[in-house]
Formats: C-alpha cells, structure tokens, sequence
C-alpha cells in the first residue's frame, strides 16, 4: 500500500484535483485581499458560470468557445452588477461588516434558488461523459483534465502575478489593498479597483466551474460547498496573502488524498473541518488586529 | 386542526430563534450566521438523553440541551473574539458546518438519515394543545426576557458597546465578557427552542440545520427589523405563513422549494435595500 | 504632593516607526501637565499605552506606585484612569445622560445576575449616578441637554460631554486628549474653569493639546515629545523660550 509508485499517484492526483479549488481560492482571496470582504456572492457566480456553460454546450449545443464566452461575459457580468448595485451602495451608506455578509450569502442564496427552478437538482455535467484518456507516464496515470487542469491553473496563476508585478492597474490594486483611503488621495479610484477584481475573479470561476464541471456532476447547492472549500484555503495561507491561500489550497487537497490511506472516505470532509478548526484557533493571524492597533 | 397546532408551534420556536438571534446580532451586534446549530445542540442533546436516559425528566432533558448549546457558544465566542468581530463570523460558519458534518457521520446520533424515535413525553388527545402552550408560554417568555435586558442599565451598556466599543471599553466595562454573555444567553435560548422542537416532532435531521436555516431566521430577523423586541416575532410569522398560503396554489414539490427560497431571499434583499429598518423599524437604518 | 503616575523606560514601536522611545514621566495630584509636540510625535501613543489601548514592548507604568502593566483597558480605567479621546467617540446613538450613565467606574448594568437579583440596589445605584451625571452637567452649564442626543449638540459641548463622561469615573489621573481641538467662546471658558477645578480638587492631569495659550494658562510644567522621546521636560516658559523647539515645533 506504501509503494513508492502508489505514493507518487496519490501525490500526482491531488495535485490535480486541487487545481479548480486553488482558482477559487485565488479569486476569494484575493477579492478579501483588495475589497476586505468574504464575498459569499463568489459561490452564486460559480453557479452561473456552470449552468450558462451548461446551458449553452448541451441545450444550445454551441461550441466550446462560444460556451466559454457565454460563462465569462454572464459571470463577469453579474459580478460587476454585485459590486456596482449592491456592495457599493452598503459602502457608501457605511454598513457594517454584518450587512455586507448578510447581502452576499443571500444573494448567493438567491441566485441558487433562481438556478433551482431554472434546471432542478439532478446533478449535472458539462459533458455527456465524465472520462477522460488517460496516459501512463513512468508507471503513473496522468489524464487529459489532469493536465487541462495543472496548466490552465499554472497559467493563470503566472497570469495574476504578471498582472499584479507589472502592470500598472495591478499595482493600483495592491494599493487599494493597503489603503483604500490613501490610494484615493493619490488618485488612485478604489472603485474602479474593486470592478477589476471582481472580473479577474469572475475569470477564475469560470476557468474553476469548467474544470469541475468536465469532472464530476454539479447540483445547484455544490458552489455553497466551493466556497468553503476557499474560505479554509484563504485562512490557512493567510488572510491578505493570495499565492500563500493558493499553495495551501494544494495542501489541503494533498492532506484528503493520502488521507485515503488511513481514514475511511466519510471522514474525508471531517478533515476539511478539523482542520479549518485547527487554523481558526492556533494561527488566528488577525483579520483586522492591525488596523485596531493603528487606533 | 393538528395542522395548526403544528405549525402555530413551529410559528412559536421559531420566535424563539428569531428573538435570541436578535438579541445576538441586532443588539449586541454580533456578527454570526450559526444560530440554527445551537438549535441542533439543544435538539440533540435534548432528543439523545431522553432515549438514552429515559429516567430523566423533560424538563431536565431540555435545560441539559440549552446548557450544552450555552457551553458550545461560550467555547466559540471565547476563543475567536479574542481576535476580532469579523473571525466569530467565519469561525461560527466553520463550526455550523464542521458540527453538521460530524453529526452525518457519527453513528449515534442517526448520521444523515436523522434522529428519530424520541419518545413522545406527552400522549392523549390534549398532546397538541398541551405543547402549543408550553411553546408559546416559552415564546413569550423569551420575548420579554430580551426586552427586559436591552431596556435598562444592561441595554444601555450595550448599546454604548455597540456604538464606541473602545471607548466603552476604556471607561472600565468589560465588553469581551459582555459579548460572551449576550451571546451565550441567545444561543441557550435557541438550544433550548431545540430540545421542545425533539419532544413535538419526535424526530431531527443534520438536514434542518443547514446554512439555509441560517438564512431563513435571518430573513426572519431582517424582516421584522433587526434590534426591534417584536420585529423577529413579526418576522417568525410572516415566513412561515407565507409558504403555507403559497401551499394553495398547489405547485408541484421541486417548482415549491426554490418558489419558498426565491421568496425569502428575496425579501431580505428588498429589504436590506429599500427599508433596512425592517418593518417595526423606525428611521434610519443599522449600520 | 504625591505622586500618582509614574512611567519607566516606556518603549513601543510599529514596524518601523518609534512611537515611544525610553520615556520616563512622573505627575503627582494637583499637577497639569502638558504634553506638546509635532503630529506623530507620540502623544496620543503615550496615552494609549498609559491607558491599556496598546501594550508597551519594554517599560513599566505605576499608578500610585503599585505596578499596572498587567492590567487590561477596562481594568485600568477601574483602577482610575479616566482618559478622552481626540475625536471623542461618544455613543452617538444615546442621550447626553446616558452617555454619562455609562462612566461610573463600577457599572451595575453590567452584570446580568445582579439585574436579576438586585433590583432594589440597582435601581438605587442608579438614582445615585443619575444625580451625580446632573451634578457633573451642571457645573458645565449643560443641565438642559441632559435629554438631547449627543449628536445633535453643537461641537463645543460635544467635547464637554466627553470630558464630563471622563468625570464619572472619579479618577485619580485624567488623561485628555486635545480638549480644546476646535472649541471657542463660552465651551472653551468652561473647559478651562472644569479642568482647573478637577486638578485643584487633588487630581493628577495630562493634557495633550496644539492650543499654547491654553497650556500656558493652565499647566505648571510641560514635556516636549517629537519622535517618541521626551526632549525636554520644564515649566510651560522654558519650553517656550527654548531656540530649539521654537524651530521644531512653534515654527517661529
């Protein structure tokens, strides 16, 4: 059961596996990071963008690419819609953090109910079949989406940190990040910094809903448990730090799939939560410590 | 007949929920969204020790439940308030789902099919009557008790908790512990509303207390208007009356569920914008 | 006269930025002591970490010579440190009197048990401080506002209100922070009267404020502080007369 080929598997399949949920880990965290809010709204976006993929694959029967497009413009659309009609007008009105939460979680909500009636809770699938080839490469099995999925999230990772690195809009977010407030001074718009994030992450939904969705059937509840998944991510790397939620969105899924090896598969979700428990209460590296200090 | 008297009961503990989670978020300003798990602690424990320990009384074995969810919240409260407001938000969210999850998976407590067969405590003709008072009695109860606190010396200390906590702080008040407080008052309340809901329905699923639970007594809460004694009350009723009259348009079950949510969520959305007060609200709006 | 603060060797710093460097500070009863110095030069800093809002890296602080780094915020207060704030974060929801009501160094309100169980002595207590609030407002001239909300009062009595919820506390040091930091005519004579009165009543006071004519009126001494360290400490005239602080500070 410990052979070195058996570990090197189990290693090669959870780092594939993980790489829908680093997508949405980087795109929750790093909306935490620039806007300083769990965005729940994330979990209703990664049900559009699966459902008008959806949609547009198997009832309209379009190709892929047009597919795709369908999901980027309805997720980045909606996400923009979030940030302009709703979490601009709590942030002006100055409410409180409770009301941002409550405004996301029921949209969210909201948003899963609409999709319910919509197509109903059969679990669903992009494609009619879920398999895929497979290649053996050194005596490990390495399948198609494995490598879609390994690459597109590499790409996109490098992508963000080009972005973030070079370009002078990515600069302007790590400002806003800092100091929404000094950033304004220097002419810096938080609000156009907060519509861009809101379309990256809205990219990395889709690329994350296209992955799961070729994988494994969706049902309409599945994002709320995505979104999850990304809260511990962005709490074990560390609120504030983007690439650190992603590796330990690896991390995570790696501790599920060798977890295989000693635990039974029903207490593979416990896991999940232990360990968010464990984070909660030994590395509480403060949401908001600093800022109560600089009072 | 028992159609009423069950959902007049239902109607009563979810009072109960609506009002203690009030009391947590509307006026001590608390950012949870893991009420209905303090529901499931005291509706477990409650439903366990009375087929378990049968020699118990049930009044004791709903006083156990409420104690077990006030020692749960204490142990939430403590340990990710020391961090900050935003944390209990997160930490409580990963404790409702972490505890459902664990619920699902232990034997005993019935795993995900739920847990049924509590013994029904009172039988005969009058079971119906006899338990829509005791809900309602309960329900009132709680309602007033809450007044009771956020009117008077306590209600001023949180309201000036809630208002400047630093400056409440350095005028020499303890305000960790009176969070702690509040919120260990409101989930007991709501655990104990879960050891009455065991003894009427005789039977709990993981299922009920799911973040749609979550958002449903928000709704309530919302509704009514948030830091209003009577709105959570206006709020039980409304959402639970609605889906009973939408029941006579006679739509099939798998159009019903999603029409119920889409309402609910709905209205909360509507009202967060429009009229954020709620409806007993006065003017101005929470922050 | 006796000594009621005393700071040693205090020392704290945010990353990079030194808001306390080494300061040592005595003030006994009866004393106003002013604190002057440039934005950022720590004063607002050394009230935090003299009232439990910050913990100091290094360095002690005694409040009538019994040692006091251990204690937390509201148990400081407690003991009577009664403190004001720059933008006076009064609850601006409530009345002027209940925001009084709040001040009192042991609160009955705060205890539940003894809501239950007390009621007779609570509410006695509570007519008690409801007098003593009174007494307090109306040495200020405010009686009236008593049932007005905070906010709708103009700006002067705003900062009275705060210093008068300070009062409550019945503290041995009073810490303000710029008290006269936009206050004029009738507010700004009451201020003065009240925090002469409070300090002649046998009351250590620290006063950090821009307005000098203010400080040369009241204070007996004055520290100077830029850069978290004290520079000079002396009466309100050598500092004023010091070339050195002239340039630093008063920009003459």
């Amino acid at each position: 059961m410990f052979e070195p080929i058996i570990l090197a598997q189990i290693l090669w399949t959870g780092i594939a596996t993980s790489s829908p949920y680093v997508l949405l880990t980087v795109g929750f965290a790093l909306t935490l990071k620039v806007t300083g809010l769990w965005n729940f709204a994330q979990s209703g976006q990664m049900a559009i963008a699966f459902y008008a993929m959806f949609f547009a694959l198997n009832a309209m029967a379009w190709p892929l690419v047009a597919a795709i497009a369908f999901g980027i413009v309805l997720t980045a659309g909606s996400a923009i819609l979030v940030e302009v009609y709703g979490l601009q007008v709590l942030r002006d009105r100055r409410s409180d953090s409770l009301m941002f939460f409550i405004f996301t979680l029921i949209l969210a909500e909201f948003i899963i109910y609409v999709i319910t009636l919509l197509f109903g809770t059969e679990p669903e699938t992009l494609y009619r079949s879920i398999l895929s080839p497979v290649d053996i490469i050194g005596g490990i099995a390495i399948s198609e989406w494995d490598k879609l999925g390994v690459t597109l999230t590499a790409g996109a990772l490098a992508g963000l940190y080009a972005f973030m690195r070079y370009t002078k809009e990515g600069q302007f977010l790590a400002a806003v990040a800092d100091n929404a407030k000094l950033a304004e001074l220097y002419g810096i718009s938080a609000q156009r910094a907060y519509r861009v994030v809101a379309v990256i992450s809205a990219l990395f939904i889709v690329a994350a809903m296209y992955l799961i969705g070729s994988h494994g059937g969706i049902v309409p509840n599945t994002p709320l448990e995505l979104v999850l998944s990304a809260v511990i991510g962005t709490l074990l790397g560390g609120i504030g730090r983007v690439f650190a939620a992603a590796w330990a969105s690896v991390f995570l899924a790696l501790i599920q799939s060798f977890s295989i090896l000693f635990l039974g598969s029903r207490w593979q979700n416990l896991l999940l939560y232990g360990l968010l428990f464990a984070t909660i209460l030994v590395f509480p590296r403060g949401v908001r410590l600093q800022r109560l200090w600089g009072r | 007949m028992e159609y009423l008297i069950t959902l007049a009961v239902l109607i009563a503990l979810n009072v109960i929920l609506a009002a203690s989670y009030n009391l947590v978020i509307g006026y001590g300003g608390l950012s949870t969204v893991a009420h209905p798990i303090f529901f499931a602690i005291g509706a477990y424990t409650t439903g366990l020790l009375s087929i378990h320990v049968p020699e118990l009384p049930a009044l004791a074995n709903v006083v156990l439940g409420m104690a077990a969810a006030v020692v749960a919240s204490v142990l939430l409260a403590g340990s990710s308030l020391r961090v900050s407001g935003d944390y209990l938000l997160i930490a409580s969210l990963g404790f409702q789902l972490g505890l459902l999850q664990l619920i699902r998976n232990l034997e005993f407590t019935g795993g995900p099919g739920g847990l049924s067969a509590i013994p029904g405590t009172i039988v005969g003709p009058m079971r119906g009557p006899l338990f829509l008072l005791i809900c309602g009695g309960a329900a009132l109860a709680c309602v007033l008790i809450i007044r009771a606190i956020v009117k008077g010396p306590y209600g001023r200390a949180i309201g000036a908790m809630r208002d400047e906590e630093l400056a409440f702080t350095a005028l020499g008040r303890n305000a960790m512990s009176m969070k702690i407080v509040i919120f260990a008052i409101g989930c007991g309340m709501a655990g104990g509303a879960g050891g009455l809901y065991a003894y009427y329905f005789q039977y709990i699923s993981p299922d009920q207390f799911e973040v749609l639970a979550s958002a449903a007594v928000l709704t309530m809460v919302v509704l009514g208007g948030m830091g209003t004694p009577f709105g959570p009350v206006v709020g039980a009723a409304l959402l639970l009356a609605i889906p009973q009259a939408i029941t006579f348009l006679h739509l099939p079950q798998n159009i019903m569920a999603p029409m119920q949510g889409i309402i609910f969520t709905l209205l909360v959305l509507v009202f967060l914008f429009l009229r954020p007060a709620g409806i007993l609200g006065g003017k101005g709006h929470p922050r | 006269m006796t000594e009621i603060l005393r700071v040693e060797g205090l020392q704290k710093r945010f990353g990079g930025i030194v808001v306390s460097d080494n300061v040592h500070l005595s003030i006994a009863s009866g004393e106003i002591l002013g604190l002057i110095g440039p934005n950022g030069a720590g004063k607002t800093s050394l009230f935090n970490l003299i009232s439990g809002v910050l913990r100091p890296d290094a360095g002690s602080i005694f409040l009538r010579g019994q040692k006091i780094d251990g204690a937390p915020l509201y148990k400081r207060a407690r003991m009577g440190i009664a403190r004001t704030w720059q933008n006076m974060l009064l609850f601006r929801s409530m009345s002027v009197l209940d925001n009084l009501m709040v001040g009192p160094r042991e609160y009955v309100g705060e205890s539940i048990v003894r809501l239950a169980f007390g009621r007779a002595g609570v509410r006695a207590t509570e007519a008690a401080m409801q007098e003593r609030a009174m007494g307090i407002l109306a040495r200020m001239g405010l009686e009236q506002t008593a049932g007005s909300l905070v906010v709708d009062l103009p700006y002067g009595q705003q900062k009275l209100i705060g210093l008068a919820r300070t009062l409550m506390n019945d503290g041995d040091l009073l810490l303000l922070d710029e008290p006269m930091a936009g206050v004029e005519g009738a507010a700004y004579e009451t201020m003065q009267r009240v925090v002469r009165q409070e300090s002649e009543a046998g009351r250590a006071v620290c006063v950090v404020e821009h307005n000098v004519s203010f400080i040369r009126d009241l204070c007996s001494r004055a520290v100077f502080m830029a850069q978290g360290k004290i520079l000079q400490d002396g009466t309100v005239e050598e500092l004023i007369s010091s070339s050195v602080l002239t340039e630093l500070y008063f920009g003459v």
